[in-house]
C-alpha cells in the first residue's frame, strides 16, 4: 500500500536530463496533472467551497430565500444536544471498527501469507464481503439478524447460548450489529494492505533470523512489526477517515428501522438537517465541523507517529 | 524436535482459515438457500438452511418483473466509464507528478491526501446543483462526474506510488541509447506499470459499482439506476419480497466473485508491487 | 497509452452527453407518485400509453418512489430548481408547499371529479387561504387487524380500550419449551410509522399536538397517557419490535408469530395471500375491527393514508399534467389503476363505488370487510392524516419539519427505554418548541 511518506516527501528522484526540444519538462508537467486538477477543482473544491458559503447562512432546502447569520450555525451547533450525541457516537463507530478491523485484518493477513492448499481460493472468499454494494451486505446481514426469521438468533437459541432471540436490530443492540457488520465488510481492505506488504519482505530476514535462533513470535515481533509499521499507518489513517465518514453502511443499516436514532453519527446527522429537517445551512455547518475536525485529527496523528524513517 | 507450538501450528492454521472461509461464506449461502426458497417457506420458522422445495421462481420473477438487468447493465456501463476516465486522468497526472519537475508539485500531491477528507456528504448537494446547472441531473453523464469525484484522488494517489517505484534511471537509460520520452514510455514505463494500473482499476471499478449516495440524489428514471439503488428499490418495495430480493444479491455477487477469484493474484501484486518503501 | 485512453475517454463522455440529451420534439410531462408494485407501475404506464395516442405532442413520464424516499427526493429537486411538474406528497407536505407557494391551485381537477362526488373528509385534504392545492389520489386507511379464529380459541372479546388491548395481548401470548411462540400484538418501529401511530393513538385518546396558537401541547395530560400506554405496549409487543418494519409486522401476522396488528393497511392482504397457509387467508381468520380508545378518548380514530396529486406552480408542463390527471381520474382508467392493489386503493370518488365495474374483482368481493371498514372510517370522519389529530393542524405549515425531525418518534422511543414519560414529553416539548422557533413559525 503506498504510504503517506511519498505524499510529503520530495518526491521521485532527480529530473530527465535529456533537454526537451519542444517543451520544458516543468510545462508539460503541467499539462500532464492539468485535467485532474480540473477535475478535482470542479467535483470536489467548488462543492466544498459552496458548501462552507452555504453554511453561513439559514437556508431552508428547498425554498430560495436565504438569511446571512454568520457564524450562526456554528454557535448553533455548539449548544445542540443532538450535535455532540452524534459526534459521540460517530467516534464510538469509527474507533471501534477501525480497531476491530485492524485486528481482524492483520490477524487474517498473517495467516494467508502462509502456504496452504487452497490459499487462492481462501484469498478471493476473504476479499468477497468488500467487494460487494453495500446494500447487499446490509440486506443479507439484516435477513441474518432477523430475530424472528433469520439464522443467526434460531443457532443461538438452538445451541443455549442464548435464551430469547437477540433483537440486533432493536434499540439495545443495533449500534453493536452496525459495527459487526461494517467490520465483517472492511476488513478485508486492511487484509490485502497487509499482505500485498508482507509478500514484499524478503525471506532472508526470516532465514537469518531462525538461523541466529528466534522463536517465530520474536521473529514477529522483530522482523515482522517493524516492516508492517508503515503500511499500519497508512491504513489506520485511511480506515479513521472512512469510518468517520461513513454514510452508506450506517444509513442502510438504520432505514426503516425505529432503533435509527441509536446510530444517528455525525454523517447520518448532517444528512438529516439538510433532507428531513430542511435546514441546509446547518446541515452543511455540521459537514464543515466534521472536515476540520479531520483535518486536527489527522495533524495530530501525524505529529505524532510519523516517523522520518518511513520514507527511506 | 518440534515444539508443541510447531505441532499445533498446522492445525491453527487450517483452522483459522476454516475460520476465515466460514465467515465470508455464511452470508452468502443463506442469501443463495433463501434466493432458492418459495415464499412460503422463506418465512418458515424454524428457517431451513436447505430449501425443502428449491425453485427458481424468485429468479424468474427477478429477471422478467423487475427492471434488475437494466440496473445490472447501467451498474457496468457507469463503472466502466468511470474507470475510462479516471484512470486516463490519473495517470497522466501520476506521470506529471513523479518524472516532471514543476511549480507547486508537492502542494498538489497534498492536496490530494485533503480530499479524502471530504465526506461525500458535504458534496452531495451542491454536486446535485452543479448538475443542475449543466443539465446533466437524471442522466449517466453526471454519474460518471460524481463517482470520479471520489474515484480520482484514489487512483491518482496509488498510480502516483506505483509510479514512483519505477525506477527514473531505466528511462533516464534508455533515452541515453537513443529512445524518446514516448517510446521509453511505452515500451519501458507501461509495462512496469502494468499490475499496478490493473489494481487500480479494479479498487476503482468496485468504488464506482458501489456508489449509492451520489445516485440516490441524482437519479430519478427507473431505466438509468444502477444496482445499489435499484435493488435497495426492490427491497423497499410496498410489499417486500425477500425471496426476490436475495435471489437478486446472488445474480449480483457471482459474477463479483468470480471476477475477483481471477483477478485477486494481479491485485495482489500490484498492491505489493507499487508497496512501500524500505 | 494515456493519450489514446483519454481519446476514447473524451468521446465516451461527449458521447453520453449527446444521447442524454433528448431531442425535444415532444414536451416531456413528469410526475413522482408513490405507488410503486410492479402491477401498479404497470396499469399507469398504459394510462399514460392511452393518452399520449391522442396527445402526441406529450410524452408522460411517470415514477414511482418510495415513501420514505419521496420527501428527500423533492428536497433535492426543489434544491436544485427541478421539481416534476405533478407529485404525491403527504398532505401535510402539500399544505407546506402551497404555504410557501411552490403549487398551483387544482380546482378545476378537483371540480371535473364531479362536485359532490368526493367524501368530504376528502375535498379538504390540501387547502390554504381557502384555495385547493391538492387532490387524493386514492383514500386508505390504517386498520386493525387480529386473529378472530385464535380470540375465539381462547374465549375473548375483541378489545375496545387501550387497557383490552394490553389485556387480551397478553392473553394470546403463547410459549413452548420457555420460548415465545406466539405474541399477542405487533407493531412497526419504524420511523412514519411511529409518527403516524402517535396521532392516531393521541386521537383516540382525545388529545391533540398543538393547540389553537400552535404551540405544542407535548405536555398535556393525554400525551403523557400515551407514553405510558407505549410502555405497556413494549412489554407485550415482541422485543425486537423497534427494529421491525412495516414489512415485518406483516409477515409476523402471517406467519403467526403474532395474533393481531395495530397498524394494518389493505396491502397486507396481498402478504396474507402470499405467506400465510392456505386455510387461513381469507377475513373469517384476519379480521377487522374498530381502533381501540384511550382513557381520556371518545371515539376511534385511524389515519388518512391518501397522498394528493399537486402541481408546482413553476412547472413548465402543469397545465397538460393537470389534463392527463383528469384523464386518470376517468372511470376507465381509475377503476383498473384501484383494481392493482385491491383493498388499499380505495375510491376518492363516491361514484366509483357505485359503478359495478369496481366491485367486480375477485380480492374486493373476498375481503369485502375491510374495505367496509375503512369506508365506515371515511364517513365518519374518524380519519385525519398523519400527525394531524384536528383539521385545523391542516392549516400549520410546519408539520413536515416536525414529522422530518423524529423528535415524536425519539419521545417515545425515550419513553419505551425507560425514561419518565413526563420526562420524555418535556424534552419533547422543549425540542419542538425550538425547531418551531428557529423555523420563524413561533415567536419565542
Amino acid at each position: 500500500m503506498p504510504s503517506i511518506a511519498d505524499a510529503a516527501a520530495p518526491g521521485a528522484p532527480g529530473v530527465l536530463a535529456r533537454p526537451r526540444r519542444r517543451l520544458s519538462p516543468a510545462l508539460l508537467g503541467l499539462l500532464g496533472i492539468l485535467p485532474a486538477l480540473v477535475l478535482i477543482g470542479a467535483l470536489i473544491l467548488y462543492p466544498v467551497a459552496y458548501a462552507i458559503w452555504l453554511s453561513f447562512f439559514d437556508k431552508h432546502s428547498f425554498f430560495p430565500a436565504e438569511r446571512w447569520i454568520g457564524l450562526g450555525n456554528y454557535a448553533r451547533l455548539i449548544r445542540d444536544p443532538e450535535f455532540w450525541d452524534s459526534l459521540w457516537k460517530g467516534t464510538v463507530y469509527a474507533a471501534g471498527t477501525t480497531a476491530l478491523q485492524l485486528g481482524f485484518g492483520l490477524a487474517s493477513a498473517l495467516l494467508l501469507h502462509r502456504a496452504f492448499r487452497g490459499r487462492t481460493a481462501v484469498r478471493a472468499l476473504v476479499l468477497f464481503p468488500y467487494m460487494i454494494p453495500t446494500i447487499v451486505a446490509v440486506i443479507v446481514w439484516r435477513w441474518l439478524l432477523n430475530e424472528t426469521f433469520g439464522l443467526v438468533d434460531y443457532v443461538l437459541v438452538a445451541w443455549g447460548l442464548a435464551r430469547q432471540p437477540i433483537a440486533w436490530l432493536g434499540v439495545d443492540h443495533i449500534m453493536t450489529s452496525l459495527i459487526a457488520m461494517s467490520v465483517w465488510q472492511f476488513a478485508p481492505f486492511v487484509t490485502l494492505s497487509v499482505l500485498a506488504r508482507l509478500q514484499t519482505i524478503p525471506l532472508d530476514l526470516y532465514e537469518a533470523a531462525r538461523v541466529d535462533g528466534a522463536s517465530a513470535w520474536a521473529r514477529f515481533r522483530f522482523i515482522t512489526l517493524p516492516q508492517l509499521r508503515a503500511v499500519m499507518f497508512v491504513v489506520i489513517l485511511l480506515r479513521g477517515i472512512w469510518m468517520f465518514t461513513k454514510f452508506d453502511t450506517v444509513w442502510l443499516w438504520g432505514e426503516g428501522a425505529g432503533a435509527g436514532a441509536e446510530i444517528r453519527t455525525l454523517p447520518i446527522y448532517a444528512f438529516m438537517r439538510t433532507f428531513t429537517y430542511y435546514q441546509a445551512g446547518f446541515g452543511a455547518a455540521l459537514s464543515v465541523i466534521m472536515f476540520l475536525m479531520l483535518m486536527a485529527a489527522t495533524g495530530l496523528y501525524f505529529r505524532l507517529f510519523w516517523r522520518d524513517e518511513e520514507k527511506a | 524436535m518440534r515444539t508443541v507450538g510447531a505441532r499445533l501450528g498446522p492445525v491453527c492454521l487450517y483452522l483459522g482459515a476454516l475460520g476465515l472461509c466460514a465467515q465470508a461464506i455464511l452470508p452468502l449461502l443463506w442469501m443463495l438457500s433463501t434466493s432458492l426458497k418459495p415464499p412460503r417457506e422463506v418465512l418458515a420458522t424454524p428457517p431451513t438452511l436447505i430449501p425443502a422445495a428449491p425453485t427458481l421462481e424468485n429468479f424468474a420473477r427477478l429477471l422478467t418483473q423487475t427492471a434488475f438487468v437494466t440496473y445490472f447493465l447501467n451498474s457496468m456501463v457507469v463503472s466502466g466509464l468511470t474507470v475510462l476516465l479516471t484512470m486516463a486522468v490519473g495517470a497522466a497526472g501520476a506521470y506529471s507528478l513523479t518524472r516532471f519537475p514543476f511549480p507547486g508539485r508537492e502542494s498538489i500531491a497534498r492536496l490530494i491526501l485533503c480530499t479524502y477528507m471530504f465526506a461525500p456528504i458535504m458534496i452531495v448537494v451542491p454536486i446535485y446543483i452543479l448538475a443542475r446547472r449543466l443539465g446533466i441531473v437524471d442522466t449517466h453523464t453526471a454519474l460518471v462526474l460524481s463517482y470520479s469525484s471520489f474515484c480520482l484522488p484514489f487512483s491518482l494517489w496509488l498510480l502516483r506510488a506505483f509510479f514512483q517505484s519505477i525506477p527514473i534511471e531505466l528511462e533516464e537509460a534508455a533515452q541515453v541509447d537513443g529512445a524518446g520520452r514516448l517510446r521509453a514510455l511505452i515500451y519501458i514505463v507501461a509495462p512496469l506499470a502494468l499490475p499496478g494500473v490493473i489494481a487500480t482499476s479494479i479498487f476503482t471499478f468496485t468504488l464506482a459499482w458501489n456508489d449509492y449516495i451520489f445516485t440516490r440524489i441524482l437519479i430519478v428514471s427507473d431505466e438509468l439506476k444502477t444496482l445499489p439503488v435499484g435493488v435497495q428499490d426492490l427491497f423497499s418495495a410496498a410489499v417486500v419480497d425477500w425471496g426476490l430480493v436475495m435471489a437478486a444479491g446472488m445474480l449480483i455477487t457471482i459474477p463479483a466473485l468470480a471476477f475477483f477469484m481471477a483477478v485477486q493474484r494481479h491485485l495482489v501484486a500490484g498492491w505489493g508491487t507499487g508497496g512501500l518503501k524500505g | 497509452m494515456s493519450t489514446r485512453l483519454l481519446a476514447a475517454a473524451v468521446t465516451a463522455a461527449l458521447l453520453l452527453l449527446t444521447t442524454s440529451a433528448h431531442a425535444a420534439d415532444k414536451k416531456v410531462i413528469r410526475l413522482w407518485q408513490t405507488e410503486t408494485e410492479p402491477q401498479t407501475m404497470a396499469v399507469l404506464n398504459q394510462i399514460a400509453a392511452d393518452y399520449e395516442k391522442t396527445h402526441p405532442d406529450v410524452s408522460i413520464k411517470i415514477e414511482g418512489l418510495a415513501w420514505g424516499d419521496l420527501e428527500k427526493k423533492l428536497t433535492a429537486a426543489l434544491a436544485a430548481g427541478a421539481p416534476p411538474d405533478a407529485t404525491h406528497g403527504q398532505p401535510i407536505t402539500c399544505v407546506s408547499f402551497a404555504a410557501k407557494g411552490l403549487l398551483r391551485p387544482v380546482e378545476d381537477l378537483a371540480d371535473s371529479l364531479g362536485k359532490d362526488n368526493i367524501v368530504d373528509a376528502f375535498r379538504d385534504l390540501c387547502r390554504w387561504q381557502g384555495r385547493t392545492y391538492g387532490v387524493g389520489h386514492s383514500p386508505a386507511s390504517s386498520v386493525f387487524v387480529y386473529r378472530k379464529d385464535l380470540l375465539a380459541q381462547k374465549g375473548l372479546k375483541v378489545p375496545k380500550t387501550w387497557d383490552e388491548l394490553i389485556q387480551v395481548s397478553e392473553a394470546l401470548r403463547e410459549t413452548k419449551d420457555g420460548q415465545v411462540v406466539r405474541y399477542g400484538l405487533t407493531m412497526t418501529g419504524a420511523p412514519l410509522f411511529v409518527n403516524i401511530g402517535i396521532g392516531e393513538l393521541l386521537k383516540t385518546n382525545g388529545g391533540r399536538l398543538f393547540d389553537e396558537q400552535g404551540r405544542p401541547t407535548l405536555t398535556s395530560r393525554q400525551v403523557i397517557e400515551l407514553l405510558d400506554f407505549y410502555k405497556k405496549l413494549n412489554g407485550v409487543l415482541p422485543p425486537g419490535w423497534t427494529g421491525h418494519g412495516y414489512l415485518d409486522t406483516f409477515a409476523n401476522l402471517a406467519n403467526g408469530k403474532a395474533a393481531m396488528l395495530y397498524q394494518a393497511y389493505g396491502r397486507g392482504v396481498g402478504y396474507i395471500e402470499k405467506y400465510a397457509p392456505k386455510e387461513l387467508a381469507d377475513p373469517d381468520h384476519y379480521a377487522v375491527a374498530d381502533k381501540v380508545v384511550g382513557p381520556s378518548g371518545k371515539s376511534p380514530a385511524a389515519q388518512l393514508d391518501c397522498e394528493p396529486w399537486m402541481i408546482f406552480k413553476d412547472a413548465k408542463g402543469g397545465a397538460e399534467a393537470v389534463d392527463f390527471l383528469k384523464f386518470f381520474f376517468r372511470d376507465e382508467n381509475y377503476i383498473p389503476y384501484l383494481h392493482s392493489v385491491p383493498i388499499h386503493l380505495l375510491s376518492i370518488k363516491k361514484s366509483t363505488y357505485k359503478n359495478p365495474k369496481y366491485a367486480d374483482n375477485a380480492t374486493i368481493a373476498k375481503w369485502r370487510p375491510w374495505v367496509d371498514m375503512q369506508e365506515k372510517y371515511f364517513r365518519n370522519d374518524w380519519i385525519k392524516p398523519v400527525l394531524v389529530t384536528d383539521w385545523s393542524d391542516m392549516q400549520k405549515p410546519y408539520l413536515l419539519e416536525v414529522m422530518g425531525s423524529g423528535i415524536l418518534v425519539d419521545m417515545v422511543f425515550d419513553s419505551v427505554k425507560g425514561m419518565p414519560s413526563a420526562e420524555a414529553a418535556a424534552k419533547a416539548q422543549k425540542r419542538v418548541e425550538e425547531l418551531l422557533v428557529q423555523g420563524g413559525y413561533l415567536k419565542k
